[in-house]
């Protein structure tokens, strides 16, 4: 008997399914949960040492205005893109138009640049970057504005997708049935569509906001340029100077401090997301139909298209691309040794991530989708958010003091710690997708003499296979961009992301344009790495635009 | 005027045609029913009418009033649909009010409009409940209520009973059409179950392939039917292959069936020396002394008559009933077949063949 | 050949009892049909049987072993979904030998009976389409032999049609039950059509809120309900409340609550009991000349093709169906005054049921 039929029989004993359940759980809470919130009990046991950092008012001032800008600008941010997300996801999934596919994929295009990128792009396309010669707007000087028109840009896409993901499984019967009773596409809109549509909006702002609240390279980058990277700081940002001017002990308690405040709000928020939820009601019961009517036809309807084409390409797209307008200054090449080197060792961390995230993230996926009326595959579904939700940056220190007392070479802490943000990223994924497969075609499969894992592997995994690969891509893209965690974690891991930061610093400590270019090549070869990427998911999941039914 | 017209009617989608060149009228007051195969345009029919979708083609008269272009929320027509779709977030009443309040109308006078149609279809006492509590039959008796209640003279049912039980099924098409004709309503009622249509139509229009085949009163469809996709579609029957041998001049016609075997009837649509098409329904097929020689193949109880399955010496399959009680005959058993002439029908053999002129897919 | 045995058996989802201790014996080679509401149990009756569920009580057994914890893989029971639940990344000629891939048998024999079976529903000349591109016809037959080449000695079909037109289940259901029985197979078909259980049982048993009401073949269940829910369900029939007045020679007089009198077969009531009469609308005969047991008014006449039904309204009564052959249909008009009788021996006597008689009869 071969290794697979080995397992195919194995899979069939009710031990064995135990066992491999409990190995999965426990590797995910030892591996993954325990190390992100593992700063909280190192707060407990360094109190003297922390409320010496909290009583230095002027400390404190700092890191209240650093948590109070992440917190401020991922909340601005969120809201802006639930309002422009909403009509463009209704657009997308509604309507068809002469090139939907492309604004279909345009629409996912900022996903495909590292967020360091961005950092650029933005910084050059509408802010004023210091002793560097570039083509912008140069219309924004307060960084707070800055930072939140970067922030939309990466934010965007999840909001979208959530949306229209969300939107694409509510039968459109009902907004017919309203209009058939009277109602005009505004208001059935609004007092039908909506009001279902709810948990799709609180997860859609979920994402959005953990997103904005963790992202360090693009905003470091950005801050560095317009040169207020020493004046204003995120959560994240202001994790990485510290590390950067003071080296890492001498600072932990504040550290620890503001990592722990930022993991604290963080999960508060998930907590009142989740209620409101079910608690808040989206206004239905009253209605204004002459108004209503007015704004549901005609010019109503082609501005607030135009409107949402117009943010899509002025906010998002536009600035996304302009890093390519480094390429027509002339500036030296970074070293390009050292470039593909630190490519090696992101691929390296990025690939190693994935292939746990696959291995042991699917089976988790599998539980959970199949088992959402237990109380374990509740909870499970609840912690696998909380990864996502802890700033990067906060959850990289806390992983880096859990793993202190052992000696793990700091290559792998900073795997281990790409696997935690990349893991939800992977079983989410593959939730959605496992929700939408008829679980009978695996319970006619067993009836047909087919094991568990023999049920698996040839009829559930060929009908998900693509979106285990888009999983898989996006979590590799995702520790390809990803800057905060590995700074937290072990600065000297030369990540492409720590590669281009490096190169930064020297920038503003020298004041130096040519760093600056070198960095910005740096990002544009990180960015075409993730493109490839990119279209390779696209191609993969090929999604069928307007196939319609009719009798 | 008619209440309802529709001139030259077309709908494509790409390169698919769902329905052609369709021509209609329907009456104040009239129970029509549409009545064809999966495929057959019907959906796409009735939503045209609705207003859900605009034809690509044609016009629609409401009242004389070219309606083609009119919005669907400003067309007044309510719409059953086949998969229900009540708003699951509201109650039953919230569901029922919606439609007045859409329209503009005042707080207290909504609740009251749809309690009183809520009350007509005997959901009154379920108001306050939400869909999923109820059954099946329950949920489409409030999305009834919820059509009507926002006061249109014309009702659509898309498939309304498609998904429910048999048993439902029949209970539920005579109180809709009871409540329908009580409140004088226009009705375009589109289905597959013959059995459905026949029992609540006033009128029956059947379609295949996107257009109009035939249509005529429920009785008229199986007592007469013009061709013979109408005569298999619509209630079960017995086809033959034959020729026409002789007519005579006064009525009277006779047949040959494969084996030369001989069958009298009272008329034909085919020729002499044509081949055609015999169809009798069981009901119409009597056992005697002498006749069409076949043996039983299988007898099967269904209720209230035995069906009677057997292989004719003709080589065709032919079914009978007999009443419950009476004696079964064994299976092998020979017996001898006759038809009833007035009530079988002779069709030309149609140039696609037979399996294609009956294909249901 | 399987005989199957269920004894006991019983499931409980949060309040709702699926299965209230269900025994059933299904005799080898045999077409069962189990006919019931939706709601009823069905569907979790037959997961039970094949393993998808596990029962809180009670035992399953094919011939002589007990096989209620077997793993489903080695139960030999294969289920055919309303669904169809065709494997989307598979062709039909896959689909259908998947159960002998997935056992591991002889190459050969396998491809000679998925071809058999192919063109026994002829078939074989979409061997290579995938299963988006069939009709639902089609794929249900693919379904079919998928289940029949599997190797399964126990075929379970949950409600199969259900997804189809109305005229083609007609056409379908003859074909169905004649390919099963070729392959020689124990069968229980699950569906709440009883024009379907009527045709193609060899058996029905009527399930209602996860109980088996009556096992028998479909006379004995049509002829003989045990319950009026039955007596409705199968069949429709008029009920009718009464008091019994008197019994001779194996009939019963009953008075009505206004006081109308009619007969009915013998059921062992005694003078004064309160009891619910059931006739067929089959058998509940009309005439516009012929004395009866009273009198009333023809409202409606449906026509259904090859049958009418005639609705009238008796006074002190409510509305009386009669169920008749098309050729009635000149007979009468609606207005006429008809009086209604029946054969006394078709005419059941049941006790009142408990939960009251509306629920008893509630089809829904």
């Amino acid at each position: 008997m071969s290794l697979i039929d080995r397992v195919d029989d194995a899979s069939s004993k009710r031990g064995v399914k135990r066992a491999w359940l409990i190995l999965v759980v426990l590797i995910f809470l030892v591996l993954i949960i325990l190390p992100s919130v593992y700063v909280l009990f190192e707060a407990v046991s360094q109190w003297d040492l922390i409320s010496g950092v909290a009583s230095d008012s002027g400390k404190m001032a700092v890191i209240w205005g650093a948590v109070g800008n992440s917190f401020s600008i991922a909340f601005i941010v969120t809201i802006i893109d639930v309002i422009v997300g909403i009509p463009m996801a209704w657009l997308m999934v509604r309507k068809n138009f002469p090139g939907k596919r492309y604004v279909d994929t345009l629409i996912d295009m900022p996903l495909a640049f590292p967020t360091a990128a961005l950092g650029f792009s933005v910084a050059i396309f509408w802010g004023v970057p210091q002793g560097l010669d570039v083509p912008g707007l140069g219309i924004v000087l307060s960084p707070y504005v800055l930072v939140i028109l970067l922030h939309l840009i990466f934010t965007y896409p999840y909001m979208v997708r959530t949306l229209s993901g969300i939107l694409e499984q509510l039968d459109p019967n009902f907004e017919t049935a309203g209009m058939t009773l009277g109602a005009s596409r505004f208001t059935a809109v609004r007092t039908i569509t909506l009001p279902l549509f709810r948990a799709g909006l609180v997860t859609g702002f979920i994402l959005c906001f953990a997103r904005s609240l963790s992202e360090t390279g693009g905003t470091y980058i950005a801050l560095s340029l317009i040169g207020k990277q020493s004046t204003f700081f995120t959560g994240p940002t202001f994790i990485s100077e510290l590390k950067h001017q003071a080296g890492s002990q001498a600072a932990m308690p504040e550290l620890i401090l503001i990592s722990v405040l930022l993991i604290v709000f963080a999960l508060l928020m998930l907590f009142v997301a989740k209620m409101m939820m079910d608690k808040v009601k989206i206004p239905w019961s009253k209605v204004w139909p002459k108004f209503e009517r007015r704004i549901s036809r005609g010019l109503a309807v082609k501005m607030r298209n135009g409107l949402s084409s117009l943010f899509l390409a002025l906010f998002i797209i536009i600035p996304s691309f302009f890093i390519f307008s480094f390429l027509l200054i002339d500036g030296p090449l970074p070293d390009m040794a050292g470039l593909f080197k630190a490519m090696g060792i992101s691929f390296l961390v990025a690939g190693a991530a994935t292939a746990f995230d696959i291995v042991f993230g699917i089976p988790m996926a599998l539980y959970i989708a199949r088992n959402k009326d237990k109380s374990l595959g509740k909870a499970l579904d609840m912690l696998v958010n909380v990864p996502l939700i802890i700033p990067t940056t906060a959850l990289g220190l806390s992983l880096f003091l859990f793993w202190s007392s052992a000696s793990l070479p700091g290559l792998v802490l900073v795997i281990l710690g790409h696997i935690s943000f990349t893991y939800p990223l992977v079983v989410r994924n593959v939730i959605g997708a496992v929700e939408e497969v008829d679980p009978s075609y695996e319970e006619i499969a067993k009836t047909l003499g087919a094991k568990p894992f023999q049920a698996f592997r040839k009829v559930l995994l060929p009908v998900i296979q693509s979106s285990v690969l888009a999983g898989s891509i996006l979590a590799f893209t995702r520790s390809l961009g990803e800057t905060g965690a590995t700074i937290a974690i072990d600065p000297t891991i030369n990540t492409v992301p720590i590669y281009i930061v490096n190169l930064i610093n020297k920038f503003t400590e020298f004041n130096n344009p040519d760093y600056a270019y070198q960095a910005a090549v740096a990002s544009i070869t990180l960015t075409a790495v993730c493109f490839v990427l990119m279209l390779a998911v696209k191609y993969a999941t090929r999604r069928k635009l307007g196939g319609l039914r009719h009798d | 005027m008619p209440h309802i017209r529709l001139e030259n009617i077309t709908m494509r989608f790409g390169d698919i045609t769902a329905v052609s060149d369709i021509d209609l009228e329907i009456r104040d007051g009239e129970y029509v029913t549409i009545l064809g195969p999966s495929g057959c345009g019907k959906t796409t029919l009735i939503k045209i009418v609705a207003g859900i979708l605009r034809p690509t083609d044609g016009k629609i008269f409401v009242d004389g009033k070219d309606v083609t272009k009119v919005p669907l929320e400003d067309r007044d027509t309510g719409y059953v649909f086949q998969n229900i779709a009540l708003f699951p977030h509201m109650t039953i009443r919230g569901n029922a009010e919606y439609g007045p309040k859409v329209h503009s109308v005042e707080e207290g006078q909504a609740e009251s409009t749809a309690d009183e149609y809520l009350r007509l279809v005997d959901m009154l006492d379920k108001a306050g409940h939400f869909p999923k509590e109820l059954s099946g039959g329950d949920q489409q008796k409030a999305a009834l209520a919820r059509a009507l209640a926002s006061g249109s003279r014309m009702l659509m049912l898309d498939e309304p009973l498609s998904a429910l039980d048999a048993r439902v099924r029949m209970e539920l098409r005579y109180e809709i059409r009871r409540i329908v004709k009580r409140l004088g309503i226009t009705v375009l009622h589109v289905t597959h179950d013959q059995e459905e249509a026949m029992s609540v139509s006033d009128r029956i229009i059947l379609m295949r392939k996107g257009r109009i085949f035939e249509t005529g009163t429920p009785l008229d469809m199986y007592r007469s039917p013009k061709s013979i996709f109408a005569a298999y579609f619509i209630g079960e029957t017995n086809l033959m292959e034959c020729t026409v041998e002789s007519k005579r001049k006064g009525g009277g016609v006779i047949l040959r069936l494969r084996n030369d075997v001989p069958v009298n009837v009272s008329k034909s649509k085919a020729n002499v020396g044509e081949i055609a098409i015999l169809s009798v329904r069981p009901e119409h097929v009597y056992t005697a002394t002498d006749g069409l020689k076949a043996h039983v193949r299988d007898v099967v109880f269904m209720g209230t008559y035995w069906r009677v399955r057997t292989e004719a010496e003709s080589q065709d399959y032919v079914d009978y009933n007999i009443p419950a009680d009476s004696q079964v005959p064994e299976i092998g058993e020979e017996v001898y077949l006759v038809f009833n002439k007035k009530a079988s029908r002779v069709f030309k053999r149609p140039k696609e063949g037979l399996t294609e002129a009956i294909k249901l897919e | 050949m399987t005989e199957i045995r269920l004894e006991g058996l019983k499931k409980r989802f949060g309040s709702d009892m699926a299965a209230d201790g269900i025994d059933l014996k299904v005799e080898s080679g045999e077409y069962l049909c189990i006919l019931g509401p939706t709601g009823a149990g069905k569907t979790t009756l037959m997961r039970m049987i094949c393993g998808l569920t596990e029962p809180d009580e009670g035992r399953v057994f094919f011939g002589d072993l007990d096989i209620t914890h077997l793993d489903t893989a080695e139960r030999g029971a294969t289920m055919l979904s309303q669904t169809y639940a065709l494997f989307p990344n598979m062709r039909v000629k896959e689909n259908v030998l998947f159960g002998s891939w997935i056992k591991g048998w002889p190459e050969e024999e396998s491809q000679q009976l998925a071809r058999n079976i192919l063109s026994m529903m002829h078939m074989e000349s979409r061997s290579k389409a995938y299963p988006d591109e069939l009709s639902g016809g089609q794929q249900q037959r693919i379904a079919l032999a998928r289940a029949l080449a599997s190797g399964s000695r126990v075929l379970l079909l949950d409600e199969p049609l259900r997804a189809l037109d109305a005229r083609l289940r007609l056409e379908l259901r003859k074909d169905l039950k004649g390919m099963v029985k070729a392959m020689g197979l124990t069968a229980i078909h699950v569906t709440h059509d009883q024009d379907e259980a009527l045709e193609m049982a060899d058996r029905i048993a009527v399930l209602r809120a996860g109980r088996i009401i009556q096992v028998g073949t479909p006379k004995e269940v049509f002829e003989d309900p045990k319950t009026p829910f039955v007596a409705n369900f199968v069949g429709r029939s008029n009920m009718i409340q009464c008091r019994v007045v008197s019994s001779t020679d194996g009939k019963v007089l009953l008075e009505s609550e206004g006081g109308l009198r009619m007969e009915a077969k013998d059921g062992g009531h005694s003078p004064g009991a309160e009891v619910l009469m059931a006739v067929k609308v089959g058998n509940t005969k009309i005439s516009t000349t012929l004395p009866g047991y009273f009198e009333g008014r023809v409202e409606k006449i449906l026509y259904e093709g090859a049958t009418i039904t005639v609705e009238v309204m008796v006074k002190g009564l409510g509305l009386v169906y009669s169920k008749l052959p098309n050729r009635k249909f000149d007979d009468f008009r609606e207005g006429n005054t008809v009086s209604v009788s029946w054969s006394p021996n078709k005419a059941k006597v049941f006790d009142i049921p408990e939960g009251g008689i509306e629920y008893e009869i509630r089809v829904d």
